[in-house]
């Protein structure tokens, strides 16, 4: 497709913002009809590159070859395509050179043309700072496209941000914009990105006290939109140049990811490295790697536990049965009479130490096995625990009575047991009674409960995903001789967070648009001391 | 007995006006019945655990006025003709008609409004290329006719030819249709029932609704072609709905009198015993081991590729009816595929394969062969067997009942069909109180 990914990888520039550039595009599949990579390549070297004009019977020439070998491309389509082609930014010349032969045919250039033409102004803006009269320009196309209809669609408003945040004076309209597109669908990453980059770069951080970069960045976080690398870089280079704003913006920016449990990107890492070495005074930054169960290998210090305070507990565990067991229709995973059973019996029997997932547990070695090695399974879980003097709770489903007598019998006599119906669904269940028993009870589970985080809604899904970090036990494997390899929770937080005054921040290796609940403890991390902070920002944050 | 029948039910559609045909013997739930004997009143059947239906199908919260609305249009329409500009899969603005724009107003997101103009493109895609596809063929058939005409102006001689004149008279559409029709209304007397629940309209979307009807109207259709067809009833039907607007469309004289079909807009725990009815779902345990004619069986009618609730095992469990899934696992193999899901249509082809035979293997062979793991090999062996089979018809020899037995393994003679093994043994039991007497126990010859 005419998408800008392929396109920069025909210039052979190595991607400037890693792979994704288009929130959409990973959606996207291949599509029929669409001109593929190598004949861009082909319609690339033979008109386009190295040229920064052709004459107009060469653009005619153009024009026809592609009219004749594409079906789709018709007499609509034919100049922005051209214009998608050239989108380099060293290609501005021969893309305004473009339009100029159109003009002298006597046709203007049609709204997604000028589009188009807008965003290749905006790769050269990121290339080398353009001139006054070229922002002139940008400005003619950007009034002449707004001034036909009174909302413009989504894609025409990303267009047209694009241009204007390459113009010194006029760059203040995009959040108009930005409100344009809100009409007709959520605005893109890539829109919000540019619009704080120049943010950045060009605003009054310190004086103001909400800034027009922050509030976007905060409404995009709010959207699960990750911020793009080029907005924390434009924040760093603006720091580099003014670096009496360093602790004050960091220290923003820092709780900024923590807040939203962002990571940022191996590039932006680097940056603040960089910086870093340029500072040393105010800023103090190494790479580093975690030893130990959260201990940091440079500073050596903790990692802060992860633990929700008691009132978000409370609120998780009444709000849980209501959402997640009990949705629109409480058929579809049990029936009333169940539901009411199971609480009974949990509240004759709480407090536990922790709770089983019977056949999850049961499972976790295959699924092919007998139901004597299943069952045996579950008692040696069981067995696990009674070692340390715990209280188990075990669930399971009605047809784990006709397994093993001799293992069910076992489990029965050293932890209390709850069978649900074959047709219901076991795992909120497991999840209420460990909310019910209270906040240090544990569960044993390989699952990863996502769709249960999922029917939370989002205020309560952060709080789910925390304690469910901080409780989670896991069954790895049994080794040969019989003794169980468990995996503990993790206990510290895998976010960015101070502690005693040093900030630790993961990174990850690329930034990817849309990224996925991660189970996993981050590699890669960044230990940060901010420098001496002056007594006025000292007192403002004692206020707090 | 017929026509009085058939006169009984037009009156009583004349006299009610509404549309839903009700069957005889439910009608007689309220009036006396001249032609049962003494017997107690009929039960009525309500359903205690009905929800309770939405009078009007109610669109997802409409509060934007009409200059709001006119705003969006434009914008939207603004979007596709720039998408257009740029070469993207959205069609030309002329290509858009009144429906479409009101359809692209429902959508909720920007992702589903690519999607669905992507689908309009490839629709104008293919009529381009069908019209070109046109042109070629009219100056073919030009040039071909043209030479036709020259070579009879050349030839000296008589031309013979029947052009299309036939000596068999013609069988139309509308009398097969009669024909089967005639069928039914035998069926809806003295056939078994099944139950169609469509119930399911807002848990479908537009699309998934469209298929939905489709699917009944091919349930229909398949119901009365075949030799033996169930008394069919689609319960629940919201006629409102969006579903049983488009089953208007595909089956035009739905509601008329004389259209032997049972829509209902009750539901099927009002209209039969619910001791007799089980629900058919894809969720529970329990496999359906036999076919039982007195059972009424129920089949949800809805397509369910966005929303994998169990609804249809939600509501059984409700109304506290009986469950039952078709044993799939058991006699398929099932491949990867597209699924364990099978269409409206192929269920009824099933239960009705089913009641005809009570084999499960025939009945099942109505789930689509790509779904199944032996495809290729299967197919692979079906064409082997074709070839055997034209050559032995060529010879003249009868092979099918050979081939039938080939999984028995035992040496098939042209003459008699084998014999399974136990059956062979027959008559060669070990009895004690005539063993060594001498006398000879005449076994019947059996065939």
């Amino acid at each position: 497709m005419y998408s800008l990914r392929l396109l920069r990888k025909l210039r052979g520039v190595p991607p400037t913002n890693g792979l994704r550039e288009l929130a959409s595009q990973h959606k996207r599949r291949p599509q029929l009809g669409a001109l593929s990579s190598d004949r861009l390549e082909e319609l690339r070297t033979s008109f386009v590159s190295g040229r920064h004009e052709l004459s107009a019977s060469d653009w005619q020439e153009v024009r026809q070859s592609l009219l004749k070998s594409y079906k789709h491309i018709s007499e609509h389509n034919v100049d922005a395509v051209i214009l998608g082609v050239c989108s380099g930014p060293g290609q501005l010349s021969l893309a305004k050179n473009y339009v100029e032969f159109l003009r002298s045919r006597g046709s203007e250039p049609n709204a997604a043309s000028l589009g188009r033409l807008l965003r290749i102004y905006n790769a050269a803006y990121h290339e080398r700072l353009l001139s006054d009269e070229e922002q002139v320009e940008v400005w003619k196309i950007c009034e002449s496209l707004h001034k036909d209809h009174e909302t413009l669609d989504a894609t025409s408003c990303e267009n047209i941000i694009h241009g204007l945040v390459t113009t010194k004076d006029h760059w203040r309209r995009a959040p108009a914009l930005l409100e344009m597109m809100k009409v007709t669908s959520s605005p893109s990453i890539a829109a919000y990105s540019a619009i704080s980059e120049k943010a950045f770069t060009e605003e009054a951080l310190d004086k103001q006290e909400d800034p027009l970069s922050w509030r976007l960045l905060e409404e995009m976080a709010l959207e699960r939109k990750p911020p793009k690398c080029e907005v924390y870089l434009a924040l760093i280079n603006r720091l580099a140049k003014e670096p009496a704003l360093v602790s004050a913006q960091l220290d923003r920016l820092l709780n900024f990811l923590e807040r939203h449990e962002i990571l940022v990107s191996r590039r932006v890492a680097e940056r603040l490295l960089e910086l870093a070495q340029q500072l040393p005074k105010s800023l103090h930054v190494s790479d580093t790697l975690l030893i130990a169960p959260g201990k940091c290998q440079s500073c050596q210090q903790h990692f802060q536990p992860v633990a929700i305070s008691d009132e978000q507990f409370r609120m998780l565990s009444e709000s849980f049965l209501e959402r997640v067991l009990i949705r629109s229709d409480v058929f579809q995973r049990s029936t009333p009479k169940e539901v009411a059973s199971f609480k009974k019996f949990v509240d004759r029997t709480a407090p536990y130490d922790c709770v089983i997932d019977g056949l999850n547990v049961a499972y976790s070695t295959g699924t092919k096995k007998s139901p004597k090695q299943l069952a045996k399974l579950v008692a040696t879980v069981v067995s696990h625990f009674r070692e340390q003097n715990k209280r188990v709770l075990v669930l399971g489903r009605e047809h784990m009575r006709n397994w093993c007598k001799q293992s069910m019998h076992y489990v029965q006599s050293n932890a209390s047991l709850f069978l649900t119906n074959n047709l219901s669904h076991d795992d909120p269940f497991l999840l209420y009674a460990t909310l019910k028993s209270g906040s240090d009870t544990d569960f044993f589970s390989r699952d990863l409960m996502r769709s249960h985080a999922f029917h939370l809604g989002p205020e309560m899904k952060p709080i789910f995903r925390q304690w469910q970090q901080q409780h989670q036990f896991s069954l790895v494997t049994q080794t040969k001789t019989g003794k169980l390899i468990v995996k503990e929770p993790i206990r510290h937080r895998l976010v960015a967070h101070k502690v005693t005054g040093t900030w630790h921040v993961p990174y990850c290796e690329v930034y990817t648009p849309h990224p996925s609940d991660s189970f996993e403890v981050p590699p890669n991390w960044l230990c940060l001391k901010l420098g001496e902070q002056t007594p006025q920002e000292k007192s403002k944050e004692e206020a707090h | 007995m017929l026509k009085s029948l058939v006169g009984r039910r037009l009156a009583s559609q004349l006299l009610k006006g509404c549309a839903a045909p009700v069957r005889h013997a439910s009608e007689s739930a309220g009036r006396v019945n001249p032609f049962a004997g003494s017997e107690e009143p009929p039960k009525k059947f309500v359903n205690p655990f009905g929800q309770p239906s939405t009078e009007t199908f109610t669109e997802p919260v409409v509060t934007e006025s009409k200059e709001e609305r006119e705003k969006r249009l434009k914008v939207l329409q603004l979007e596709a003709d720039i998408a257009h500009q740029e070469g993207r899969r959205v069609p030309a603005l002329e290509f858009f008609q009144d429906h479409h724009w009101e359809h692209v107003l429902t959508l909720p997101s920007r992702s589903a409004r690519i999607k669905y103009f992507a689908f309009l493109w490839q629709i104008e895609m293919k009529k381009q290329s069908e019209q070109r596809k046109k042109v070629l063929k009219a100056e073919e058939t030009e040039r071909r006719v043209a030479e036709i005409k020259k070579e009879r102006e050349e030839n000296t001689h008589i031309i013979y030819g029947l052009g299309h004149t036939s000596m068999f008279l013609r069988i139309y559409d509308t009398t097969i249709n009669h024909w089967q029709n005639n069928r039914l209304t035998r069926a809806m007397q003295f056939a078994p029932k099944m139950v169609l629940d469509c119930s399911y309209d807002e848990h479908m979307n537009n699309r998934e609704a469209s298929y939905a009807a489709k699917q009944l109207m091919y349930c229909f259709a398949e119901n009365r072609q075949n030799d033996e067809p169930f008394d069919l009833h689609y319960c629940n039907a919201h006629m409102a709905g969006r579903c049983m607007q488009n089953l208007k469309r595909f089956i035009p004289p739905m509601l008329n009198p004389e259209f032997p079909i049972n829509i209902h807009e009750k539901c099927f725990t009002e209209l039969f015993p619910k001791k007799n009815l089980v629900y058919l779902t894809p969720h529970c345990r329990e496999d359906l081991v036999t076919y039982d004619p007195d059972d009424i069986y129920i089949v949800g009618a809805m397509v369910d590729t966005v929303n994998n609730e169990p609804l249809s095992l939600a509501k059984a469990k409700r109304m506290g009816l009986r469950m039952a899934r078709l044993p799939l696992d058991r006699y398929l193999q099932w491949g990867s595929g597209s699924g364990k899901s099978l269409t409206l249509n192929q269920m009824i082809n099933i239960m009705l394969d089913l009641k005809k035979t009570n084999d499960w293997d025939t009945a099942l062979k109505h789930v689509p062969r790509r779904k199944v793991v032996e495809w290729d090999e299967q197919r692979r062996n079906e064409k082997d067997r074709w070839a055997v089979g034209t050559r032995a018809r060529k010879l003249n020899v009868r092979i099918d009942h050979l081939l039938d037995y080939e999984e028995d393994r035992r040496k098939v003679s042209s003459f008699a069909t084998p014999k399974k093994v136990r059956q062979r043994t027959e008559g060669m039991e070990f009895k004690l109180d005539t063993w060594a007497t001498g006398k000879q126990q005449k076994t019947q010859r059996q065939n």
